[in-house]
């Protein structure tokens, strides 16, 4: 186990150096006008060809991205070409907000997945029907769509919840619920029905096992059987799908933080990459590419626990 | 299997929970209920660079830097200069050297105090940190402490918007010990009327600021807080507004329509125009370009009242000319220069030789894909087939500046008429790609930079020039769709993207 998580670990550095230099390889072609844009529309060529040179947009890209990469194994990302800003300060300050909406969300997916794909597998009937019609209406309609009527129905006509993100650093816990519930809501309806599809089918699967019937006919309750048994041998389907939505939401999430307006790292993904502020845009995929591996990680060992067979000696 | 009472309760708590914090969250912003507003909750479009006054920049993002700095000199909301850390100035006979009186009363956060020395320090350096709104330092060749409450600023030469600039960025005075400095930065270190409230403000999203004790001018400080929310996603900014999370902000003439529908008040006014900058009059790559009844065919191919109506439900004035109505420049008659005549685009098109038309590239972006193709569309009426190049938005200035296309599309702000010139039509203008020019130009602008109190009258024939010679191809001067609540007032700022901080008020 041990082995499995150090191989896993020893993997993932792989796939960040070799994501960090794809990153910085594409961001190297559009360094063209960064320095125009740094200093605004008034500089002159030389003052643009000076600032080229301070930030190193003159030299070749190996050069730039060892520079960058040695710098980065020390935990020194730098700061931002535009604001400044330290861009580990500026992650933090922004990774909490897009974490916890992230994580709520799957969790909430997770939980009413499963109870959905179980009570469409166990009871069918017209549970089942309704559960496969949502999956495609659910899919179908865009988050921001969803994110736009929820703001409007609850946040506009009904003051229930704040139109626009409330989190500030000094905000309590209240901000912070009350800001993210309704993109909560937006990210769960549009990701459940997937999910939910997915653990239908396996634990449909599952009930046509003979172990269902050996179970059933030594007396054990049917709630124990399905929660107990069934659910953790249809678990890994569910748990791919949960994890494939994790990575998925973590780039997704960005048009909900617009028109949330939240504090969070799809705001600065997307003004660090139209503007080529190439320190920051670094940093935001170095965080994100961490996150994903842990992620997978954890999927894999949970998997690994709840289903013996699955388990890499 | 059936989800037993236990389910049931824990998701009403659940439930329960949720609303009943989320009330606690929710709602609308400001003071107590029945008194006058304390608090003043701003949507702003853009964000700050840093709070270093070297980075600030004309437009969206002066009212927070106006918080938490002061100007030497303050601009009224009809554009006229009164004092504010300057008490008064005055040029010499030739207008190449500014004397400005400094007040003396006034301390920085940090607790040092406002003198010659810091002003000259925050003007030398200022020039010297080339930031973003560099160029209004540009005349600025040095700057002498006569004693410590006067300065006397020498100019290369004459230049009529310098007194405007130190309303601005060149204006903003930060503290002595803090100018150029990594914190000043991320923690303002001015005079101004506020103070920022380091511990709630995030960069990119809000910023906090309360009254500053003590501060020289109490009747400045019309609020104990105001927060600038930066929303840059027009969805959210209408949607804070009218949930009642911001006081102020600015739509546009679609989403305007739900804030009308929530009672919001629409404060109109007009700072940019919109068109076709035709920058090839010398026919480097359009040699078509080159000839003036092109360029006028190109302005009576457009229908611009149809096309106001159409594109921006009618929230415009139809213009032919490129300066401002209170500009001091504007002429009236000449916006009747150019009516919609295709018929007579295709007489003059004719005359310099082109029966058949020609063809031209012109640049496009986001933004304006839409009016682009409507302008595509008009020429095309008319002969003049136009390719468009998409190009990506951190590009477009750039690219035009660098003369890669013969015209463009933009919108631009109308500012006095010395900024005006120096914006597009002086050989040294950003938006003059080519430098094209002519004797006659030459000596009409060389006449409004000398021409003192007078530069606003004689930048008429500059106007004239311009127009008559179809340098642009004006189409209108756009409203600003600037909303407020009912607790608000304001009144817009001449010539800015968005009022100054000074110009709001608690609501009668």
């Amino acid at each position: 186990m041990f082995t499995f998580i150090l191989r896993r670990l020893a993997a993932g550095v792989v796939v960040l150096a070799a994501i960090s230099f794809l990153t910085y390889f594409l961001l190297y072609f559009s360094s063209a006008n960064i320095a125009r844009n740094i200093l605004g529309e008034y500089a002159s060529q030389e003052q643009v060809h000076a600032k080229e040179i301070a930030l190193g947009l003159d030299q070749p890209l190996l050069t730039r991205f060892f520079s960058w990469a040695g710098h980065a194994i020390t935990g020194d990302f730098g700061t931002s070409w535009f604001t400044s800003q330290s861009v580990v300060s500026a992650i933090s300050e922004r990774l909490p907000v897009t974490l916890t909406l992230v994580v709520v969300a799957i969790l909430c997916i997770a939980v009413v997945a499963t109870l959905l794909g179980m009570a469409a597998a166990v009871k069918r009937g017209w549970i089942d029907k309704v559960v496969q019609t949502g999956a495609v209406i659910g899919d179908a309609i865009p988050g921001f769509v969803l994110a736009i009527v929820l703001v409007t129905i609850f946040a506009i006509q009904m003051k229930i919840f704040p139109a626009t993100s409330n989190i500030a650093p000094d905000a309590g816990a209240s901000a912070w619920v009350a800001s993210l519930t309704l993109p909560v809501i937006a990210l769960v309806i549009n990701g459940v029905t997937s999910a939910a599809q997915q653990i239908r089918s396996a634990v449909i699967k599952q009930l046509e096992k003979d172990y269902v019937r050996t179970l059933r006919s030594r007396g054990i309750s049917e709630r124990e059987i399905l929660f107990k048994h069934v659910l953790r041998s249809a678990a890994p389907a569910g748990l791919t799908v949960l994890s494939l939505q994790f990575v998925g939401m973590l780039g997704g999430v960005v048009i909900i933080e617009q028109i949330f307006a939240l504090p969070g790292m799809g705001a600065l993904a997307v003004l660090s990459t139209t503007q080529g502020d190439i320190p920051l845009v670094m940093g935001v995929v170095l965080y994100t590419v961490v996150i994903v591996i842990i992620v997978n990680l954890l999927v894999d060992l949970i998997n690994g626990w709840l289903n013996p067979k699955v388990r890499v000696s | 299997m059936k989800f037993g009472p236990k389910y049931a309760a824990m998701a009403a708590i659940a439930a329960a929970t949720i609303a009943l914090t989320a009330c606690g969250g929710g709602g609308a912003a400001g003071g107590a209920a029945g008194g006058p507003a304390t608090t003043l909750t701003i949507g702003s479009l853009a964000d700050l660079k840093s709070f270093d006054p070297t980075d600030a920049h004309i437009g969206h993002m002066m009212p927070i830097y106006q918080t938490a700095y002061d100007t030497l000199i303050r601009r009224a909301p009809d554009g006229t200069l009164t004092p504010m850390l300057a008490t008064k100035w005055s040029y010499n006979a030739d207008n190449t050297v500014l004397t400005l009186d400094l007040r003396t009363d006034v301390t920085f956060s940090d607790g040092t105090k406002f003198d010659a020395t810091v002003a000259k320090a925050n003007l030398d350096h200022f020039k010297e940190a080339q930031g973003t709104d560099a160029y209004q330092a540009a005349s600025m060749k040095s700057v002498a402490v006569v004693s410590p409450s006067q300065i006397a600023i020498t100019l290369n030469a004459p230049d009529p918007a310098f007194t405007y600039y130190l309303t601005q960025a060149e204006g903003l005075v930060a503290s002595g010990k803090e100018i150029g400095s990594a914190g000043i930065k991320t923690a303002p270190d001015g005079s101004g009327p506020y103070v920022l409230d380091t511990k709630n403000s995030v960069q990119g999203s809000q910023y906090v600021f309360t009254k500053r004790a003590g501060y020289w001018d109490p009747s400045l400080q019309k609020f104990n807080t105001i927060t600038f929310k930066v929303l840059t996603d027009l969805t959210a900014r209408t949607n804070a507004l009218v949930s009642g999370q911001i006081d102020a902000t600015l739509l546009d003439p679609k989403t305007g329509k739900q804030a009308d529908g929530a009672g919001m008040v629409l404060n109109k006014y007009q700072t940019d125009w919109q068109g076709i900058l035709l920058y090839d009059r010398d026919g480097k790559i359009n040699p078509e370009l080159a000839n003036v009844k092109v360029r006028q065919a190109i302005n009576y191919a457009f229908d611009r009242k149809t096309i106001l109506a159409q594109q921006y439900l009618g929230q415009g004035t139809v213009t032919d000319q490129v300066f401002g109505p209170e500009s001091g420049a504007y002429v009236p008659a000449l916006d009747s220069t150019y009516n919609y005549d295709p018929a007579k685009a295709k007489e003059l098109l004719k005359e310099a030789g082109y029966p058949n038309g020609f063809t031209m590239t012109i640049p496009t972006m986001a933004g304006f894909d839409t009016i682009n193709a409507v302008f595509k569309q008009q020429l095309s009426d008319v002969g003049i087939k136009v390719n468009l190049e998409t190009v990506p938005i951190a590009n477009y200035v750039a690219d035009m500046a660098a003369g890669k296309y013969s015209a463009a599309t933009f919108q631009l702000y109308q500012g006095q008429p010395w900024v005006a010139i120096n914006q597009m039509i002086a050989t040294t203008a950003l938006y003059n790609p080519f430098k094209s020019t002519d004797p006659e130009l030459a000596a009409m602008i060389k006449a409004v930079q000398n021409g003192g109190a007078n530069s606003a009258e004689l930048a008429k024939k500059v106007n004239e020039y311009v127009t008559d010679n179809a340098w642009f191809v004006p189409m209108f001067r756009l409203n600003q769709m600037f909303y407020t609540d009912k607790k608000i007032d304001v009144v817009p700022q001449l010539q800015q993207a968005v009022p100054s901080i000074y110009n709001y008020t608690p609501a009668k």
